[in-house]
């Protein structure tokens, strides 16, 4: 064997013991994508097309389950209500963003713990902030004592079906707004201080310098968060199983509680996952009108 | 606000700095009434974020009883006795326990798992990587709600219902990490692996003493968010871990509220499974803003 054949030769061999040892280290995580997230990502499309329950008999039920989903009055409710819940929480909570961002920008004595505070929602699990909002909004708690004391009508809103909604908004708000402001205040604070400076100088007022300075360069970060919330919005579930279960008379009854009720509860796992196949288009749709609409932007 | 009103014509007048140049940066902050507005509101805000925290401490300190408004709001009288009944009661120290090994084991196995197949996808080569790695990214897309029954299928089918392994296991295929830790290595200079290489490491100990320090930031980091992420799960413990014994804190205080548990119990509870993760927050809140917006909180 020549010297330039046993380099090549060895470095076959480095080749295939570097192959070894990516594949191996790639494996585990491999072997667990597919068995929880792989595998389920396609039986979770081929399970709506079954009755499959624990413990009994499966069988192809075509289209049956998308056909009882079209037929079934409480999808379109927990659908309406979804949507209803996401158009209010969705640009609420981002408003609630987009204020406290632009309040705590600048640096001033505390503002670090400003920005704590405002960020320490978003750390507690949403069952303990159902937990407490379920006795603020109670009768007679914190929430119908303001509105007593202000003269509106002071029952409790988890028991009103118009007004239990907002409810549940109002704690999506609360648990979200920190991490919006979080990531605006990161965009923000990249905008060269020039531009506004400039502005300035130029006798622009704060709000002609937030129009045409601050709010172009925060488009990017808003439909990013338009995106994240709309899909944490669609997924709501913690809340509403924690303050409502989905009452009262199911005004608060929406899909993620649809799919674990009906899965859980009466273990019609088919029909649920023709739920989560709906969620899934959903989600997806969202992302295509985002990309869509950013593509036309640039 | 003063000063404002000069128009940029004067400043192009050689010689002179004009004052509101000199300190640009005072010019953008607010003047003292935009000052005095902002505190108040930064006030307001303050206050309404805090409020369910003190409400949830405060409450979970008061003797058993009706709660009065806004008598109960006052820090007194105090009583420890709702605490005494949570932590005496086997089920909440039970649910810890699962809690602390939920996440714990969690972080844990989630860190060692993504850095290996991170460190194989920036460094390695090897046949079907690049479909691996984007088909992992992929599911990223995918709801965990799409793959949720077919998730507890499987576990059920396997035994694992109401088992730590059938709690933890299916929440260690996480795509974001892979993806982060991958990024990460990918970032760090090629000399420093090419002289490991010459040196004649064992691939194992290239990994243990070499890519475990190296990525020590982006391990904290994560780390504190997978772990904040189990603490506070709720949907999956919830389906899996169906008997008393295997709640976690999250589903095991739903459950005591659905059961209509005296309030300050249940708050008392609460505020048991808030303490960790806000001493946590004290320490290492850059690790928590950082793990969240990177990967953008789990919905």
């Amino acid at each position: 064997m020549t010297v330039s054949g046993i380099a090549v030769a060895s470095r076959r061999s480095l080749r295939r013991r570097e192959a070894r040892v990516g594949l191996l280290f790639v494996l585990p995580v491999l072997l667990l994508f597919l068995a929880f997230r792989f595998g389920p990502a396609i039986a979770g499309g081929v399970l709506a097309f079954t009755d499959y329950t624990i413990g009994a008999e499966t069988s192809w039920t075509g289209l049956d389950n998308l056909r009882r989903m079209i037929d079934d009055p409480l999808f379109w409710r927990a659908l309406r209500t979804t949507l209803i819940y996401s158009l209010l929480a969705v640009p609420l909570s981002i408003l609630a963003s987009l204020g406290m961002a632009l309040l705590v920008r600048r640096s001033f004595r505390g503002v670090r713990l400003f920005r704590s505070i405002f960020f320490l929602p978003v750390v507690t699990s949403l069952v303990l902030a159902g937990i407490v909002f379920t006795w603020i909004f109670s009768e007679g708690g914190p929430w119908s004592s303001l509105l007593g004391a202000v003269g509106l009508p002071d029952g409790s809103w988890l028991s009103d079906t118009a007004l239990v909604v907002p409810a549940l908004v109002i704690v999506a708000v609360w648990t979200r707004f920190g991490f919006g402001m979080l990531i605006l205040l990161a965009r923000l604070q990249d905008i060269p201080r020039e531009l506004e400076e400039a502005a300035l100088t130029d006798g622009a007022g704060a709000w002609h310098r937030f129009r045409y300075i601050v709010l172009p360069e925060l488009t990017p970060a808003l439909y990013f968060l338009a995106v994240i919330e709309t899909t944490v919005s669609f997924q709501v579930f913690d809340t509403v199983y924690v303050m409502t279960g989905g009452g009262p008379a199911q005004s608060s009854y929406m899909l993620v509680f649809q799919l674990y009720d009906q899965a859980f509860r009466y273990f019609d796992f088919g029909y649920a996952s023709a739920i989560g196949l709906a969620l899934f288009v959903m989600t997806l749709v969202v992302a295509l009108i985002q990309r869509l609409t950013l593509g036309r932007d640039r | 606000m003063t000063a404002l009103t000069t128009p940029a014509a004067l400043d192009a007048d050689a010689g002179a700095v004009p004052p509101q140049r000199r300190t640009p940066y005072r010019a953008l902050q607010p003047g003292r009434a935009g000052a005095a507005v902002r505190a108040v509101l930064l006030f307001l805000a303050a206050v309404v974020t805090l409020f369910p925290f003190y409400a949830m401490v405060v409450l979970s300190l008061k003797p058993a009883g009706a709660i009065v408004m806004p008598d109960s709001l006052l820090p007194w009288p105090l009583s420890t006795e709702a605490y005494e009944r949570v932590l005496s009661a086997e089920s909440v120290l039970r649910w810890t326990l699962n809690t602390v090994v939920y996440s714990v084991v969690s972080v844990v196995a989630v860190l060692f798992l993504a850095s290996l197949a991170g460190y194989a996808f920036a460094r390695k080569r090897f046949p079907g990587k690049e479909v691996m790695f984007w088909s992992f990214i992929a599911m990223i897309m995918v709801p965990y709600h799409v793959t949720l029954i077919p998730s507890f299928i499987v576990i059920s089918e396997a035994g694992g219902v109401n088992t730590y392994w059938g709690l933890i296991l299916p929440t260690l295929a996480n795509a974001q990490a892979v993806f982060l830790m991958r990024q990460f290595i990918k970032s760090l200079p090629d000399e420093l692996f090419e002289a490991a290489m010459l040196d004649g490491c064992s691939e194992w100990r290239m990994y243990v003493s070499m890519v475990l320090p190296l990525i020590k930031p982006i391990l904290a980091t994560l780390g504190v968010f997978v772990f904040l992420w189990h603490w506070n799960d709720f949907l999956w413990p919830l389906i899996v871990g169906q008997s008393t014994d295997m709640r976690t804190l999250t589903t095991g205080l739903a459950s005591l509220n659905a059961e209509n548990a005296p309030l300050n119990v249940v708050l008392a509870g609460s505020v048991v499974a808030f303490v960790p993760i806000f001493m946590a927050y004290l320490v290492g809140q850059r690790y928590f803003t950082e793990g969240v917006t990177m990967t953008g909180v789990k919905g």
